[in-house]
C-alpha cells in the first residue's frame, strides 16, 4: 500500500498520505466507540425521559442539558488533564477521549431520541394501554417502531458531528488523523506545508463525513414524502 | 485529592486573564456569527434564486463547510493561506476569518431550508398579483424564513460558540488560552477546566438571552 502510493504521488506525497490514511483509522475506531458507547447510554437516559417519575425525568432532561453545555473540548481537557491530576491517576488519552466522545455523544442522541418517541402521537400510547399489553411491550411493538423512523435521518446526520468532534482529541495526545497530519505540516520536509496538509486532511473528513450526510439527506427526503 | 479553587481566585491576576479571554470569546464569537449570518444570507440568496453556476458552487462551499472539522479549517487559515500568499495577519484575524467562513456554511443551509419552505400558494399568489421576483424574496419568503429559522439559527449559533475554544490553539488569547496558561502556572488542572466550564456555559446563556431579546425587539413585533 505504501509503496503504491509512492509510486503513484511520489517520495514526500506518497508516504504522507499513506501516514494520513493510515491514522484515519484511529479517528474511525474512536468515531465507533463514541457513537456505539454513546448510544448505549443515550438508549439509558431516552428510557429515563419517559418515565413517569417526574424526578427520574428531570434527572435525565438535566444530564441531557448539563452535556450539552459543556464544550467538547472542556470535557476532553476534564478527562484527559483535570480528572487525571486531581485523582493522581495516568489516564491515556484512548480512555479520556473516548470517555468524552461518549458522554458528548449520549447527550446529543438522548435528545434526538426524546425527540423521536414524542414525535409519536399520545393516542398510540393510550391505544397500548387500552389494550392493556404493558408499558414495556407498548414501547417495543408499537411506539419504537415509529420513532425510529423519525429519529433514524438526525441519528446518521450526528455520526457527522462525532467524527468532526473526534478532531479534538488530538489536544490531548489521542493520535489519531488530526495529530499526524498537525506534525506533517509542523514537519521541515519540502512538500508537507500547511498549505497541502490540511486540505489534503480536509478532504479524507470530508470523504469519511459527507456520504453520511448524504445519507441522512436521503433518510429525510424519504421520511417527508412518506408524511 | 484536594480541590483547592481559592489557588485560582484569590490571584487578581488570573481573574483579570479569565475576564479578558472571556470577552475575546464573546466578541470575537459575536463577530464571526454577523459576518458568517451576511455571508450565509447570500450563499441561501444564490441557491435560492439558482443563479447558474453560483449556485453549484454555494452548495459545495456548503457541503465542504459542514463535513470538514472546524479545526482543520482553522489551521488551514491561520498556517496554511498565510504561508501560501504571503500575508501576515494577527492571530485574531486568522480566528475570526475561519470562524466566519464555519459559521456561514451551518447558518447558509438553515436560511435555504427556510426560503425553501415558503408555501408555493403564497409565491404564486404573490406572482399573481405581478410582484417582481426580488419584491416576493423580501417581503415574503425572507421574513417568514427568518421568523421559521430563528430557533434553529440561534441553538446553532450557541452550539458553534461551543465549539470556539479550539481558537486558542493559533494563539489567540481566549477563554481556553486563558485557562491553559493559568493551568501551565497552578497545575490545578482540575479547577482551572470546570471553571472554564462554567463561564463557557454562562456566556452561551448570556447570547441566549441576547438573541431572545433581539428576536422579540425585531422579528417578534411581526408575528405579533
Amino acid at each position: 500500500m505504501e509503496i503504491l502510493l509512492i509510486d503513484i504521488f511520489d517520495k514526500p506525497h506518497g508516504i504522507i498520505i499513506f501516514q494520513l490514511l493510515a491514522a484515519t483509522r484511529f479517528t474511525i475506531y474512536l468515531s465507533l466507540v463514541a457513537f456505539s458507547g454513546g448510544g448505549i447510554v443515550a438508549s439509558m437516559i431516552t428510557f429515563l425521559t419517559i418515565s413517569h417519575r417526574p424526578m427520574v425525568r428531570k434527572f435525565a432532561q438535566a444530564y441531557i442539558w448539563f452535556f450539552q453545555s459543556i464544550p467538547l473540548l472542556m470535557l476532553l481537557f476534564l478527562t484527559g488533564l483535570g480528572v487525571p491530576r486531581l485523582l493522581g491517576l495516568d489516564v491515556n488519552p484512548w480512555t479520556a477521549a473516548s470517555i468524552s466522545l461518549v458522554l458528548f455523544t449520549s447527550a446529543y442522541l438522548a435528545e434526538v431520541w426524546r425527540g423521536a418517541i414524542a414525535a409519536v402521537p399520545s393516542g398510540q400510547w393510550e391505544a397500548g394501554f387500552a389494550l392493556n399489553i404493558g408499558f414495556v411491550s407498548t414501547l417495543k411493538k408499537i411506539i419504537l417502531p415509529q420513532a425510529i423512523r423519525y429519529g433514524l435521518a438526525p441519528t446518521v446526520g450526528f455520526l457527522v458531528q462525532i467524527i468532526k468532534g473526534t478532531s479534538l482529541a488530538y489536544i490531548i495526545g489521542f493520535s489519531d488523523l488530526m495529530l499526524t497530519g498537525k506534525r506533517w505540516a509542523n514537519a521541515p520536509v519540502l512538500g508537507s506545508e500547511p498549505f497541502i496538509i490540511f486540505p489534503l486532511m480536509a478532504v479524507i473528513y470530508f470523504c469519511i463525513c459527507y456520504p453520511l450526510a448524504m445519507l441522512a439527506r436521503r433518510l429525510e427526503a424519504e421520511d417527508l414524502a412518506k408524511i | 485529592m484536594e480541590l483547592r479553587f481559592f489557588e485560582l481566585y484569590r490571584s487578581a491576576e488570573y481573574i483579570q486573564l479569565l475576564a479578558e479571554g472571556a470577552s475575546v470569546s464573546f466578541f470575537i464569537t459575536v463577530s464571526a456569527g454577523i459576518f458568517g449570518f451576511v455571508l450565509a444570507f447570500g450563499l441561501a440568496g444564490l441557491r435560492y434564486f439558482e443563479v447558474p453556476i453560483a449556485n453549484i458552487l454555494a452548495a459545495a462551499y456548503v457541503d465542504f463547510i459542514r463535513n470538514t472539522p472546524l479545526i482543520v479549517q482553522l489551521f488551514f487559515i491561520a498556517f496554511g493561506m498565510p504561508l501560501l500568499f504571503g500575508y501576515v495577519w494577527p492571530f485574531w484575524c486568522h480566528a475570526l476569518l475561519a470562524l466566519s467562513i464555519n459559521f456561514s456554511g451551518y447558518f447558509a443551509e438553515i436560511l435555504r431550508s427556510g426560503f425553501a419552505s415558503t408555501p408555493k400558494g403564497q409565491i404564486e399568489a404573490a406572482a399573481a398579483l405581478n410582484l417582481t421576483q426580488s419584491t416576493i424574496f423580501k417581503a415574503l419568503i425572507v421574513p417568514q424564513a427568518l421568523i421559521k429559522m430563528y430557533p434553529s439559527l440561534s441553538s446553532q449559533f450557541i452550539f458553534l460558540f461551543l465549539t470556539t475554544g479550539i481558537i486558542s490553539e493559533i494563539g489567540v488569547v481566549d477563554l481556553t488560552h486563558a485557562g491553559l496558561f493559568i493551568d501551565s502556572r497552578t497545575f490545578r488542572s482540575f479547577e482551572v477546566f470546570i471553571t472554564l466550564t462554567v463561564l463557557y456555559c454562562l456566556i452561551a446563556l448570556g447570547l441566549k438571552a441576547i438573541l431572545q431579546v433581539t428576536y422579540q425587539k425585531t422579528l417578534g413585533r411581526r408575528v405579533a
